[in-house]
């Protein structure tokens, strides 16, 4: 095995390469509205034992340990860190934020249920509310062209003054999506998450109740990446692979001088 | 032909070991809570009544060191880093009790707090359990707090405690999944002292500018070993020239 060294030390390589497109993925989103930081999970690899503890050393004596030989490591996966982004007030009335849990629900093409904590809703020219991408929230509110304003409570309720009218009309209810694992949602791309075996159906509600969070109409959350940990986290990444990489020229060299020697 | 050839291969042998066990380690410089592999040359000698001229070298892992990591603040509920010498009791793979200092904890969506490697964590009575979408959060004494969403004002309910351990006194060792069991054996009992800080999680204990020293001088070493190969190999050329009868 005089090649193993070297493919312990590429496992560590490789590792801190994943590591290192986690870290730039979370740089490169430091801007993305209501997108949620992700964290590297590194996990030892199984152990080799090249001797099984208890074997016979010699006829009157045993060995007292095995020799358990690491093979080295791999990220096993990423966790995202759910916490609440800063809420950042926009002005648009019909950009909303979640203080809280939850996630709005959009009808993705083909059918299937998107989930969103990024808030940043526009009227079709059917009068729908939509996503940028012109996917349709979910339950769907339509707002009439007559509408002069448009108000949306903490708890969802959607109303609008329509021209010739003295009350406000209710136009529908905003309900929010909480999933009793939340970290098992899968993401998919444009902000979206998509439902898993492991986060669980959705348990869908009105805003503010049952621990959902309430919204906020004319604001956005901002994303909860922060770039000095981030940037700290990607010093640290570099010197451990810069350390791996010397660890395979080592081996190599080794392995050099005893093919000249010999 | 004299023997010093293998006890000299042997040394080459041991070190590209040594090189090996330290690449592990500096793979897992990152890998939370993980604890370095200490490793232990031994000279292998038989015993009896003849003269030790030759001393066999064989290096093993002798077991881990355990050496607190360094502990950082995440504000993440689910982190915890272990105090002192304490240990988190998690079910194996096997089903058996092992121990970890591995505190990235995360509720699994059957409400089983499970930690980074993804084994349950064991509390008074087996496996912790919490009602799914609960909020969860860990005392210092290592008791599970829970919070139902739907009543925020409620103060938080007591549900169960995670199972801490000391190990001082008693002999643990790797098993070949990584994590910590007794030695011949058993298990560890409660110990009512043991103490976590919340939020935070403890490092690899793995130091990168150990590990820089450690290898150069494995390498070394081996190279001077690969030098004593070529060295018995000239003796014996040179023996075998005297012996030669030119002809």
């Amino acid at each position: 095995m005089p090649s193993s060294a070297l493919q312990v030390a590429r496992t560590g390589l490789e590792a801190q390469d994943q590591r290192m497109r986690v870290i730039a993925n979370n740089l490169a989103n430091v801007g993305t509205t209501a997108f949620k930081r992700d964290r590297a999970n590194f996990a030892t690899l199984a152990y080799q034992d090249a001797r099984v503890a208890g074997a016979d050393s010699s006829t009157e004596t045993t060995y007292a340990t095995g020799l358990n030989l690491g093979t080295g490591v791999a990220i096993q996966s990423t966790t995202r860190m759910e916490t609440q982004g800063s809420l950042e007030t926009t002005g648009n009335n019909l950009d909303l934020a979640l203080d809280g849990d939850g996630y709005f629900q959009v009808q993705l093409p083909g059918g299937q249920l998107g989930y969103t904590r990024a808030g940043n809703f526009t009227r079709s020219s059917e009068g729908q509310l939509v996503t940028s991408q012109g996917y349709a929230l979910q339950p769907s509110i339509t707002v009439p062209d007559n509408a002069t304003s448009i108000t949306i409570s903490t708890d969802g309720t959607v109303s609008a003054q329509i021209a010739g009218q003295s009350d406000p009309t209710q136009l529908g209810q905003i309900t929010v999506a909480s999933f009793t694992n939340p970290g098992g949602l899968q993401a998919s791309s444009d902000n979206f998450m998509l439902e898993t075996a492991a986060s669980g159906p959705a348990q869908i509600g009105v805003p503010g109740e049952n621990g959902r969070g309430q919204i906020r109409q004319g604001m956005l959350e901002a994303s909860n990446v922060n770039i000095v940990e981030e940037l700290v986290d990607m010093i640290e990444t570099q010197r451990a692979y810069e350390i791996n990489s010397k660890m395979i020229s080592a081996v190599d060299q080794m392995l050099q001088n005893a093919n000249q020697t010999l | 032909m004299d023997r010093l050839i293998y006890t000299a291969v042997s040394g080459m042998n041991a070190s590209m070991t040594r090189e090996r066990v330290i690449a592990s380690n500096m793979a897992n410089a990152q890998t939370i809570g993980f604890r370095k592999e200490i490793i232990q040359a031994t000279p292998m000698t038989l015993e009896g009544p003849q003269l030790e001229a030759r001393a066999m070298t064989s290096t093993e892992v002798r077991g881990a060191s355990m050496k607190e990591g360094s502990v950082t603040s995440t504000g993440n509920p689910l982190d915890v880093a272990l105090d002192g010498d304490a240990m988190l009791a998690v079910q194996a793979y096997d089903g058996g009790e092992a121990y970890t200092r591995r505190g990235d904890l995360s509720v699994s969506v059957t409400g089983v707090i499970e930690n980074g490697e993804g084994l349950p964590v064991l509390g008074d009575n087996g496996p912790v359990t919490v009602p799914p979408g609960s909020i969860v959060t860990i005392a210092p004494d290592g008791g599970v707090l829970v919070k139902d969403p739907a009543t925020p004002q409620d103060p938080p309910v007591r549900l169960d405690r995670l199972k801490l351990v000391s190990t001082t006194g008693s002999q643990i060792e790797k098993d070949l999944a990584g994590q910590f069991r007794v030695r011949g054996g058993g298990v560890l009992p409660v110990d009512e002292n043991a103490r976590l800080t919340p939020e935070a999680l403890e490092q690899s204990n793995v130091n990168a500018s150990e590990v820089l020293v450690e290898m150069i001088s494995a390498q070394r070493l081996f190279d001077m070993r690969t030098k004593l190969v070529d060295t018995a190999k000239q003796l014996d050329e040179g023996s075998a020239r005297l012996m030669r009868i030119d002809s």
